[in-house]
């Protein structure tokens, strides 16, 4: 019938023929990858001179000091080009969860929270780096970073950075109170903070906030002084552990402090350095490596040690980011050459200089011992997160489900900042957590 | 004769649409059908028939009901509220005054913003700490409002939101309809002596069923399927009071890592709204 047709009317019927194939190749091109358009350009990937695009999926705060990383790295390796995706930290997981569970292989090279190294290693989304960089780089890590980014004796991820948490504060509005700055080598007690923060209450200034309002990454500070442990030892049950007497009663502390005391502000943690920056919190606890950002403000401010509870446990929350190459990547051998530079190489002294983020390389480390740069604020933050890492850090949940018990917890603590009752809340979360941890039997924890 | 003649080009014209709602529309419910009665297994990542363990472990679990819950109440606000106001919205901008034209414009401005945009919009102006609904509300001598933060308010702030996004898109259909119906018509039954009122019920109304059907069908699926507001302001939150079955089957599949269940959620979110547009069909069908 077709070959009927006059030439016109074949004309006339090749447009939505277009139309669909355009529709058709458009869609194989997204899930594709870069290789793919790079050997249909005629370049196989064994021609050396064809550059190798690698896909980083990165946490948008480290955009400043990742952008100079991969400047300084493309430098060096000019077939080798990072492509970088920054991502909201609310997205990040979703992003490569969602990527990764479709075998997506546009992406290379991602970060990876510590407490998900378990979870992704479960899921197969992670290739063991043990092949793929110097057998020698363990040795340059501190032991607990390989510790936390190994399973079943395999390095699934390298090490990016460490974390601690210091006790920012406002001197403008202690002076404006008339109240003295808090001594720099004194440990207050989260009670003292407490009180203290109520005397700088005032119209338009809340007295205290978190940085990461609502996430457990900080929040655990108050459980783990208190000693409550959150989950059970395999790492499949946390009813009877996160919604335990200690939890209830540290989180209550947390509830309090937005609903009983009044003082601080309802927010979410994407506002909340803002609010420090702009004079609207008086303190402020948050990670060494938002000191830049601080700095930068032009505020006027002071530092001292992260709070405990009264008589209880100096806690101290810790936690990293560590990169990994994703299992369906098609540029490992590429992926690997940029992660060891971003965690051994050059790439991890920029990181550290222009990030104020504490690394866990042992050399870096070292060279904030003996600095003398390292002394005077706003420069010591650093020093004081190096030490509270080392002495008094708690690491969050090992457990194969951390992403279903965080999600949840996040859920519980926000609605207790909204006016919920801590053991209900914690309740609620524990028969979802629970609930969700089943599937992990037989997959063991460590 | 001339139809029969052009079958083969009218349907080579009609291929990419068809290929389409093939590829994206009729292919993704079958594989959400089969894919519902498979897990995936860890390591290894290989998928094994389970049968229907995922529906069963969807009955017994209180999230998922509670989720049910959310979602019927949502829609059953929602759904009356939004064509009742869409009506109403169509038929003030069919009124015959000046500058009407430029209402026309004024009320199609929430439907050009996108709904993220929306949600992130609303969501600075609901905001308990600074936002500006609160500060009116303060100034008029009312307490401050939780709104988004708080169970009992969040899923009628939600509601609100996306009406006012909606409203005006589907008021759009209707005020189409309006024009269509000849002002004869209207004039005559005013002549005879009817009031507004019975002209509205008698005249207006029975020459609406086609606009309105088709109204009430998109609304009910839009909202049943609504997905953005909940995840992007209240993730579900607090306590669970917007965690719609959408978000539910979102979580499941992208938090959790269990498609298989998020599948089954999404048959189900499937079958209860075929349910309910079979049923919207057979009302608007029988009456008048």
């Amino acid at each position: 019938m077709i070959s009927k047709q006059p030439a016109k009317r074949f004309a006339a019927w090749c447009a939505p023929m277009l139309a669909a194939t355009v529709l058709f190749t458009g869609c194989s091109q997204g899930a594709g990858t870069s290789a793919d358009s790079l050997s249909s350009n005629g370049q196989g990937s064994s021609t050396p001179s064809a550059a190798t695009e690698i896909s980083f999926e990165a946490y948008s705060n480290y955009e400043k000091p990742l952008t100079k990383v991969v400047e300084a790295f493309e430098q060096q390796n000019p077939n080798i080009k990072v492509k970088m995706n920054l991502v909201p930290i609310d997205q990040l997981t979703e992003t490569i969860e969602i990527k990764l569970s479709s075998k997506a292989k546009d992406l290379d090279v991602m970060f990876v929270d510590t407490p998900l190294v378990m979870n992704y290693s479960v899921k197969g989304y992670l290739e063991p780096l043990d092949s793929l960089i110097p057998a020698d780089a363990k040795a340059k890590w501190t032991k607990s970073a390989v510790e936390t980014v190994s399973y079943k004796d395999e390095l699934m991820a390298a090490p990016m950075n460490s974390s601690s948490q210091v006790l920012y504060y406002n001197k403008d509005i202690f002076k404006k109170k008339g109240i003295p700055f808090p001594d720099a080598d004194k440990r207050m007690t989260w009670e003292e903070v407490r009180d203290l923060a109520k005397q700088l209450t005032s119209d338009n200034v809340y007295g205290f906030s978190f940085e990461q309002v609502d996430k457990a990454y900080q929040l655990l500070a108050l459980s783990d002084s208190l000693g409550a442990k959150m989950l059970s030892d395999d790492g499949l049950m946390s009813s009877g552990y996160s919604n335990s007497p200690e939890a209830v009663k540290a989180f209550q502390f947390y509830a309090d402090l937005f609903n009983k005391d009044k003082v601080s502000p309802k927010i979410k943690k994407e506002e909340s350095i803002d609010y420090f920056t702009s004079g609207k919190v008086a303190m402020f606890v948050s990670t060494n490596q938002n000191m830049p950002k601080i700095r930068d403000s032009g505020l006027n401010f002071g530092v001292t040690l992260h709070p405990y509870f009264a008589g209880q446990k100096v806690a101290t929350p810790t936690g990293a980011w560590n990169v990994g190459i994703s299992k369906y990547s098609e540029h490992k051998e590429a992926s690997a050459k940029f992660i060891e530079f971003l965690t051994l190489g050059e790439g991890a002294k920029i990181l550290f200089e222009e990030g104020g983020t504490l690394p866990p390389q042992i050399d870096l480390l070292n060279s904030i011992d003996t600095d003398p740069k390292y002394k005077q604020l706003p420069d010591n933050v650093i020093r004081i997160a190096a030490k509270e890492s080392r002495e008094t850090a708690v690491s969050r949940p090992k457990t194969p489900g951390y992403l279903e018990w965080e999600k949840n917890m996040n859920k519980a603590f926000e609605d207790m900042k909204n006016g919920a009752d801590p053991q209900k809340a914690l309740d609620d979360a524990v028969n979802v957590i629970d609930n969700q941890l089943k599937k992990y039997k037989g997959v063991a924890a460590n | 004769m001339k139809l029969k003649k052009n079958i083969g080009s009218i349907l080579l014209f009609l291929l990419p649409t068809l290929a389409g709602l093939f590829l994206f529309k009729l292919y993704p419910i079958f594989s959400a059908l089969v894919q519902s009665l498979y897990t995936t297994q860890f390591f290894t990542g290989e998928k094994s028939f389970v049968g229907l363990q995922n529906y069963q472990s969807l009955f017994v679990d209180p999230v998922f009901w509670n989720s049910l819950k959310v979602t019927l109440v949502f829609n059953l606000i929602i759904n009356p509220l939004q064509i009742v106001l869409a009506f109403a919205l169509a038929m003030l901008l069919n009124t015959k005054i000046k500058r009407i034209a430029f209402f026309r414009g004024i009320h199609f401005v929430p439907v050009a913003v996108s709904v993220p945009t929306a949600c992130v919009l609303w969501n600075i102006m609901l905001s308990p700490e600074q936002g500006v609904v609160n500060s009116i509300l303060v100034a008029l001598g009312l307490d401050p409002q939780p709104f988004l933060g708080s169970s009992t308010q969040a899923l009628g702030s939600i509601i609100a939101i996306a009406s006012w996004k909606g409203v005006g898109y589907w008021a759009l259909f209707l005020l189409a309809g309006l024009q269509e119906i000849p002002g004869s018509l209207l004039e005559a039954s005013s002549l005879d002596g009817a009031s507004r009122w019975k002209q509205f019920i008698h005249v207006i109304l029975p020459l609406m069923k086609r606009p309105l059907t088709f109204i009430v069908v998109a609304v009910t699926t839009a909202n049943f399927l609504l997905f953005s507001p909940m995840y992007i302001l209240t993730k579900g939150g607090p306590e669970n009071s917007t965690n719609v079955l959408m978000l539910e089957s979102f979580n499941n599949a992208f938090l959790y890592s269990d498609m298989g269940r998020s599948y089954a959620i999404m048959v189900i979110l499937l079958l209860i709204t075929l349910t309910v547009v079979a049923l919207q069909f057979k009302w608007l069908r029988t009456s008048h």
